[in-house]
């Protein structure tokens, strides 16, 4: 029992993992609210291109000596203000562009970061770094992240409805553009958010496999909502514990439990249907 | 002169040089039906889901190819399951199984981390391509293109209407079967030359750049496999000069062609549209 | 209750690609009463729609709702769309009642939290579409004429006056078209109005009150009785519309100059029966 319980004490005796422990739980509550949106509108190309367009914003921040976030922020939402123009003037079908946009800003940021003497260190924006958070990207995160959830938290059912039926939305007089632009605004801060932590790829696993989880399970959003935020706060905080013991990546353990944690969803509701099926007849 | 001739006296800048130009070739053959089809994040999802397999090949000292096709073998069944299994949106069961296999590959990497040079994988590594991973590229390369070049009009047929095709008695699921093994090919191949995160461009720029700038297939093809191999030469012949990232310069040039041609293009142009617009509703205040 | 209409004034729609979507359409639309858009796809159905619902804004023209602008109306919730069962993703986590809340929003507050009387509203609309016994049924599980009416009901729940049906009829067999035309009509005779967008010809005799014929502009307008004759469906259609006729020798034994022509374009046939086929409308389905 002792050692059980040390397994959980001992790594907490180091201030960086106190910081990476919080720090997970911060993004899997952030990650895990918006992956149910993400999910259900079909925007899962949308995180991945976002995520991966910020790299330039990166670099031109450091050289305009402003915050990190802040270009990281510009540049995500610029991908997909950008991908929308792109698809509205050409005949190019929208993941193409989306494709052509994401990849472009990459490069151009690859190229940048290799030729411009930054401190961003490429592999911790890449792969994320969460053993290596400062305390200043923690409160950084924290307070973006915190906005994110309120704001989903409180319109929650707004987006819903716009995800499910923006027809009716529209009808009804809610502002559906505000809406669309809100979501895309919400999905650029909360991969900043996240950024320092997950890194560029696995940042769009964290905003996926929650929402997966929460859509196989649940029969209403709010369920959706609750188990998806249940899955990605066990991740997080164990994929934290165990890449400590046994001297792994932190970042791409979380993924693998997420999605270990899918898998298992996946055999229950099979599972369950089989069962069913068997009782019926 | 002397100066602009100088990275031909290396042998590794000529190596990478005509590797990346065939690479991009193939690649932007592939990219002229792939981005008809609206299966872009597929060709994203398989260059980050053989990043296991290429792991486990180089810390067991196995060609890289055939670690790459395994994985992706692998990718593409679990992604069929998964989605006969459950109701999720095509495009977040690609997306989950991606980013896992991804996940899994850096874990690999990170029990390991010295046998495997994984920014190389990531961000490609085409100045520094032994000659065995050159040979596996050149022999990939060599085999898409002699099939596309073989088989081009009878994928047109399939891509742009799989009934008429049927009709015709072509046989559609060996076809389409075909068309996945070779962008898969492709993807292990492209992994060298500009690495896994930019691999995308290289199998849909190319195509949507010809698309804007013409209306029949064949010149479209044409035109995307020469985008394709000018910009992957020229991208890394210029990084010796600027000494940045191959990768990156050869898909920011990519992408700098596809603006001018969105903008510039003769008839699909932003300009010319709109210029053709402005006609019309000229037209219609005199009328 | 003040009269619930719809003014269209000369209503012209270009899309920035400039497609001429519709031109030059002028009617009225009064309450009471079924009233059915019928045209190809591409005549401009959905264009019709969108400006109604303020989707687009058209070129010239001006669409006036219950005496109010476009706007204001939708603020009201006067308006309400019962999409058709193709555009909707029956996959999302929602319940029967879920959906049917949802046209409540435009009355709840900042955070949609419901009140006493949006959940006697919502029951209240469950009750009316025979849906109270499926209310805690994820929408995916429910049968085709289910999935209409739960829309139905949410359209009820908001209140609204206006009722834009798109293809109301689309996938569900005739028993379920015949009970979800009666619900429509009794809604009707309450004081809404209804427009209903089709290409179903068959249906359109026995539901709809009025018809609107459109390609690109306004064709004809006005009582079923009168507008919906061949000629003019002809004219709508032009050659998109399958057409049979039965006459002579296939028909009758004797020289009869009748003939039966039937219309159709999908699942409902249109039947017309006369000299020249045009006089005389043969109903179909429920006649009341």
């Amino acid at each position: 029992m002792d050692s059980l319980l040390a397994f959980f004490t001992e790594p907490l005796a180091h201030e960086f993992m106190q910081r990476a422990l919080l720090m997970s739980v911060i993004i899997a509550s952030v990650c895990s609210i918006f992956s149910c949106f993400l999910v259900l509108k079909g925007w899962s190309l949308m995180g991945d291109a976002v995520s991966h367009a910020v790299l330039p914003g990166l670099a031109l921040a450091f050289v305009a000596g402003i915050p990190l976030a802040i270009g990281a922020f510009i540049a995500g939402l610029f991908c997909a203000l950008a991908t929308g123009y792109l698809k509205e003037n050409s005949r190019v079908k929208e993941d193409a562009v989306m494709g052509i946009v994401f990849s472009g800003m990459f490069a151009l940021g690859l190229v940048l970061i290799t030729k411009i003497e930054t401190d961003v260190h490429l592999l911790h924006v890449l792969f994320g770094n969460i053993l290596g958070i400062t305390q200043r990207d923690l409160i950084e995160a924290g307070i973006i992240a915190l906005l994110c959830a309120v704001i989903m938290l409180v319109k929650r059912k707004d987006l819903m409805l716009y995800c499910f039926d923006p027809v009716h939305a529209g009808t009804i007089g809610l502002p559906v553009r505000l809406l669309h632009f809100g979501l895309l605004i919400l999905l650029a801060l909360t991969i900043v958010s996240a950024l320092k932590a997950a890194g560029i790829i696995l940042v769009v696993a964290m905003l996926i496999a929650p929402g997966a989880i929460g859509f196989l399970l649940a029969r209403s959003f709010d369920h959706m909502l609750a188990i998806a935020l249940a899955a990605s706060l066990f991740s997080c905080i164990s994929g934290t514990i165990l890449s400590y013991h046994f001297d792994t990546a932190t970042a791409p353990l979380i993924v693998v439990i997420q999605a270990f944690l899918f898998l298992l969803a996946l055999l229950g509701t099979s599972l369950g249907t089989a069962t069913r099926t068997i009782i019926k007849a | 002169m002397e100066f602009l001739l100088e990275p031909f006296t290396y042998s590794y800048m000529v190596k990478a040089i005509w590797v990346s130009a065939l690479v991009g070739a193939t690649c932007a053959f592939l990219s002229s039906y792939l981005m008809l089809k609206g299966w872009s994040l597929m060709g994203d999802a398989l260059a980050h889901a053989i990043i296991p397999g290429v792991a486990l090949a180089y810390l067991l000292g196995l060609p890289y190819a055939a670690g790459a096709f395994f994985a992706g073998i692998l990718a593409a069944l679990s992604m069929n399951i998964v989605k006969r299994k459950t109701r999720l949106r095509e495009d977040t069961v690609i997306g989950l199984v991606f980013t896992t296999f991804f996940a899994i590959g850096l874990l690999l990497v990170s029990i390991n981390p010295t046998s495997v040079n994984i920014q190389g994988i990531i961000l490609g590594n085409i100045l520094a391509i032994s000659n065995e991973d050159a040979l596996q590229v050149v022999i990939i390369s060599f085999i898409c293109l002699l099939v596309l070049v073989l088989k081009w009009r009878d994928l047109m047929a399939v891509f742009f209407d799989e009934n008429h095709a049927r009709a015709l008695g072509l046989s559609v699921q060996p076809l389409q079967i075909l068309f996945f093994t070779l962008l898969s090919a492709a993807t292990v191949a492209a992994l060298q030359t500009v690495g896994a995160c930019l691999v995308i461009a290289m199998v849909v720029t190319p195509g949507a750049t010809a698309y804007i700038l013409t209306d029949r297939f064949n010149r479209l093809i044409v035109i995307a496999v020469l985008l394709g191999s000018i910009t992957s030469a020229v991208g890394a012949y210029t990084s010796f000069f600027l000494n940045a990232n191959p990768g990156g310069l050869i898909v920011t040039l990519q992408t700098l062609l596809f603006i001018a041609a969105f903008f510039f293009a003769p008839r699909h142009g932003l300009w010319a549209k709109h210029r053709a617009t402005k006609m019309i509703l000229k037209g219609n205040s005199h009328g | 209750m003040s009269k619930n209409s719809i003014q269209l004034e000369n209503i012209s729609v270009t899309y920035p690609n400039g497609h001429h979507a519709l031109t030059g359409v002028t009617a009225s639309i009064e309450a009471g009463s079924i009233c059915g858009l019928v045209g190809v796809n591409g005549a401009g159905k959905s264009t019709l729609f969108k400006a109604i619902m303020g989707f687009v804004k058209p070129s010239t023209g001006r669409v006036t709702i219950s005496g109010m602008a476009v706007k204001q109306a939708l603020k009201q919730n006067l308006v309400c769309y019962v999409p058709q069962t193709e555009e909707v993703d029956w996959n999302f986590p929602v319940l029967v009642e879920d959906v049917v809340m949802m046209g409540r929003y435009g009355h709840m507050g900042f955070l949609r939290h419901p009140s006493k009387a949006d959940h006697e509203a919502v029951t209240a609309a469950l009750e009316r579409t025979n849906m109270t016994e499926f209310r805690k049924r994820q929408i995916g599980e429910l049968s085709g004429g289910q999935k209409k009416r739960v829309f139905v009901a949410r359209a009820l729940a908001q209140g609204g006056q206006i009722i834009l049906l798109d293809e109301p009829f689309t996938g569900i067999d005739i028993k379920t078209e015949d009970a979800l035309i009666i619900l429509f009509r009794s809604l009707a005779a309450e004081g809404r109005l209804i427009l209903v967008s089709t290409h179903n010809l068959g249906s359109v005799p026995s539901f709809c009150d009025d018809v609107m014929l459109i390609n690109r502009t306004l064709l004809a307008h006005g009582p079923v009785e009168t507008v919906f004759t061949q000629e003019n469906l002809v004219k709508a259609f032009g050659g998109m519309l399958r057409h049979h006729q039965l006459v002579g020798a296939d028909l009758h034994d004797d020289e009869d100059k009748r003939s039966i022509t039937v219309l159709s374009d999908d699942e409902r046939p249109l039947v017309f029966y006369g000299e020249t086929g045009g006089q005389k409308i043969t109903k179909h389905g429920n006649k009341e």
